[in-house]
């Protein structure tokens, strides 16, 4: 895929993304943050499975055939959540944003650097230093920003 | 499935004590968690299909917060069926971004795609806030806002060109 109409939409997918994290806040301050990964979780797996029935082309591969590490995915995601939730009210949320990034952005260059879990290895460059330097500033602007007007 | 948010950055009252510093490597092992789950669902997309790989990250989530929320006692607040609609519709959302996540990785790497994520996060609120998108009240967006987003533009630029 053109590399340009790729980053158009994994920029397009952290919006939606940010959508959904602030519908799902309110969700769950009202019922609590299991119940309303629950319920993300529930119907983001029935309207996959939609999509699979009739979108989805056969592989010679299924998911039963893949080494079982491979699907431990989901299991990284729940921990993270536990974790927030139990982090968040004592850390405050802009350190424990800025944690979360920090470790998020670390172990993707490690894995990318690597190669590891079976991802190409994408050695690290100048250009991609200078890129997470900048996303690190844009989240202090950010921060600056939101603190100046509250 | 669960990713970072920049939208709280700002709404912090930090306690002082000595549980903040014992917590703190946990919450940035935990951010290393979302890039390890974006590490494995590349790879799995690739063999099985990127669908199939993203239901692997729903099946198996629903069915641990299920017997999480099973073995953990009763929960006050209000049933699921009493809320308003639109609550639920988170559901629908998420899928798309893991599909984009299986997508994306196996061509411009895990860290780029978290920035490009990230991007994405603080770009939406900053043109939501400017053109007052989706009925929202529009509000002047501050010189340090603009700062921000152009430096985004200038990482996805470098991205780009790999």
């Amino acid at each position: 895929m053109n590399l340009i109409l790729l980053l158009v939409v994994v920029v397009a997918a952290g919006a939606v993304l940010s959508v959904q994290a602030a519908i799902n806040g309110r969700l769950g301050q009202t019922v609590g943050v299991l119940r309303s990964s629950l319920v993300t979780f529930g119907i983001g797996a029935l309207v996959t499975a939609l999509l699979i029935f009739f979108f989805e082309p056969a592989h010679a591969v299924s998911l039963l055939d893949v080494p079982k590490w491979q699907l431990t995915g989901a299991l990284f995601g729940v921990v993270y959540m536990i974790v927030m939730v139990g982090a968040v009210p004592v850390v405050g949320t802009a350190v424990a944003t800025v944690a979360v990034i920090t470790g998020q952005l670390a172990m993707g260059m490690l894995i990318d650097n690597f190669g590891w879990l079976g991802n190409p290895a994408i050695e690290l460059s100048g250009s991609r230093i200078v890129a997470m330097v900048c996303l690190a500033l844009a989240l202090v602007f950010m921060y600056r920003s939101n603190t100046r007007s509250e | 499935m669960q990713a970072s948010s920049v939208e709280g950055v700002a709404q912090a009252r930090p306690k002082r004590n000595i549980l903040k510093l014992l917590l703190l490597p946990l919450v940035i092992l935990a951010g290393m968690g979302l890039s390890m789950e974006a590490g494995l669902l590349g790879p799995l997309g690739e063999q099985v299909g990127h669908l199939w790989a993203t239901l692997s990250i729903f099946g198996v989530g629903s069915a641990l917060l299920f017997l999480l929320l099973f073995f953990s006692g009763a929960r006050k607040g209000p049933a699921l069926s009493e809320l308003p609609r639109w609550q639920l519709i988170g559901g629908f959302l998420g899928p798309i971004y893991v599909v984009v996540l299986t997508l994306a990785t196996p061509h411009i790497g895990i860290a780029m795609t978290m920035i490009a994520i990230l991007s994405g996060q603080v770009g939406k609120s900053v043109l939501i806030d400017h053109f007052g998108w989706f009925g929202t009240a529009r509000k002047r967006v501050n010189s340090e806002r603009w700062i921000a987003l152009a430096l985004i533009v200038v990482a996805l630029v470098l991205i780009a060109r790999g």
